[in-house]
């Protein structure tokens, strides 16, 4: 097994205008691909918005990265147009919801991948979430690349042991993760503890009002990211509302005969 | 320093850290780790603290910044004070302004994503203003050296530039007493050589009360004032490096420095020339010999 998927979401620090954009403003335009994408249920609508997606990724320049975190998801898509095509959904429906969750997937995958933890932390922390619950939310951020190495060094100290991962059926194979997941999950506990007393010796939950070093202020840049965002969220309710898209439905004749002649 | 602004007469004869009959046993488990422990420490000594694995020194160390028996659950005996504090009454975070405690892997000790803000999280802990917190985070990194590392994540850092940040992080907060648990064990021996100079110059030039757990006692033998030697929880040997490497200590699991331990064994071959514990003074016996 190969955890390069979770590569999609490990933020690696680069200086671009969208690394530099404000946390918040970023968090609105993901959501806003995020709200867009559940809106439509048309193939071409969401193709779209995934196109519309692509100035981003040269922009932050994180294409190679975004490419494989979808690569990760490829698994879960094929499976979600499996499963609708299978119960009859038809074809241009079940590729309709293949690519819902591809757009789904990038829009968050470019928020990750473009947002430092720390801004992140800040971010939360302007919101009023206590610095408690943000701290938890950043470090398990942050954790998620630090686990799959962990991971992947027990994978290979267990097969180096003899451990066959691919053998059996599928409950066996199941089974075979027993010896990973159980020393992954103390190596977890054990790492926890350590941070735990590192933060302790750090004056952590001192004091009741905690003041930071940087402070986040949104610049022009970032209004107008905030602009776009509710402009393509508006955009997006008024098309699906007024607008007849044409649907594939050519396809669902081409995949029908197929299956009939099957 | 913090804590000269009102002197209590009393306070100073008081040793820094003295601990009177002082035992701990974890939850779970029944043998003490660190048992009848009587120790003072004064201000601005460069102690090191060696012994055996499962010695108690983790132990100790937990003990001086009050994660015993604040954070650690367990049962104690006895008394122990840290800068007139008794570590059973104190919070962890008002120890923590007081001693600064450095761990051995890097990786579990920096949280952020920047030098600047990982040596700011103490200070903005404590809640202290914007301007003090730059100012602070200036010095450490001055003193420790790494200002022109501001900007990188600890994670593009060499094993011994995050062990410099780990420091700086620390002695952002002021303390008077810097503990180091294993501080080099993830390092190779340059980087390991760097981090003990830098530690030696800390307690030089501010007068900084050191702490040193080490296993890597070449290195650390010629800089330090006083070791401690503990055993199956018990304070073994207490006494100045010289003292305490002429003795057995080695038989206790103590990796001493290799020059002492080839004049040990010489000395008990018969050939008594005094026991050195730096390569120079070894050379500069063994040339007064062949001559």
């Amino acid at each position: 097994m190969s955890l390069s998927f979770l590569e999609g979401l490990k933020f690696a620090k680069m200086d671009t205008p969208l690394h530099r954009a404000d946390p918040r403003a970023k968090f609105l335009m993901a959501l806003s691909f995020f709200a867009s994408s559940l809106i439509f249920a048309n193939a071409l609508a969401l193709l779209a918005l995934l196109a519309l997606q692509i100035p981003l990724l040269a922009i932050g320049r994180i294409s190679r990265r975004w490419l494989k975190s979808l690569r990760g998801g490829a698994f879960l898509a094929i499976l979600i147009f499996l499963m609708n095509f299978l119960t009859g959904q038809g074809a241009s429906f079940s590729i309709a919801m293949s690519i819902r969750f591809v757009c789904l997937l990038s829009s968050f995958s470019i928020f990750f991948l473009t947002t430092s933890p720390d801004d992140l932390g800040l971010a939360l922390e302007r919101c009023r979430i206590p610095y408690t619950i943000s701290f938890i939310f950043t470090t398990a951020v942050r954790l998620v690349p630090t686990m799959a190495l962990d991971a992947q060094e027990i994978i290979d100290a267990q097969r180096s042991r003899g451990l066959e991962l691919e053998r059996g059926r599928f409950l066996r194979r199941v089974r075979n993760y027993i010896p990973i997941l159980v020393p992954l999950i103390v190596c977890a506990i054990r790492r926890s503890l350590e941070m735990a007393e590192a933060l302790e010796s750090r004056a952590f939950g001192a004091s009741e009002r905690r003041t930071s070093l940087v402070t986040l202020k949104m610049g022009p840049w970032d209004y107008i990211l905030v602009a776009l965002s509710i402009a393509l969220l508006a955009s997006s309710i008024h098309i699906s509302r007024s607008i007849q898209m044409p649907s594939l439905e050519a396809l669902d004749r081409i995949f029908g005969l197929g299956w009939r002649i099957a | 320093m913090p804590t000269d602004d009102v002197i209590d007469p009393g306070a100073i004869a008081m040793p820094q850290i003295e601990a009177k009959g002082f035992s701990f046993t974890y939850s779970g488990s029944s043998n003490p780790s660190i048992r009848d422990l009587d120790l003072e420490i004064e201000r601005g000594e460069f102690v090191l603290l060696t012994g055996p694995s499962g010695c108690g020194k983790t132990t100790l160390c937990r003990c001086l910044n009050g994660l015993i028996p604040n954070f650690f659950a367990g049962h104690w005996e006895g008394e122990f004070r840290v800068c007139g504090i008794d570590i059973a009454k104190a919070k962890t975070y008002e120890l923590a302004k007081l001693v600064g405690h450095v761990f051995q892997n890097p990786e579990n000790q920096l949280f952020s994503l920047s030098v600047e803000r990982e040596i700011a999280l103490g200070p903005e802990n404590l809640g202290l203003p914007r301007d003090e917190i730059r100012e602070r985070v200036e010095w450490a990194m001055e003193i420790v050296g790494i200002s022109d590392l501001r900007g990188l994540a600890p994670y593009e850092l060499s094993g011994g530039q995050q062990q410099k940040v780990a420091i700086a992080s620390v002695l952002a907060m002021r303390p008077e007493i810097l503990v180091l648990d294993e501080p080099t064990s993830f390092l190779d021996p340059k980087s390991a050589k760097a981090i003990l100079e830098t530690i030696a110059r800390l307690n030089e030039e501010l007068d900084m009360t050191v702490i040193l757990v080490e296993h890597r006692l070449d290195l650390a033998a010629r800089l330090v004032d006083r070791v401690l030697v503990m055993n199956e929880g018990e304070l073994a040997l207490d006494g100045g490096p010289r003292e305490i490497f002429g003795k057995a200590a080695h038989l206790m699991g103590v990796g001493l420095p290799k020059v002492t331990l080839l004049f040990q064994m010489l000395r008990e071959d018969g050939l008594d020339v005094g026991i050195p514990i730096m390569v120079e003074e070894a050379s500069a016996i063994l040339r007064e010999l062949l001559n």
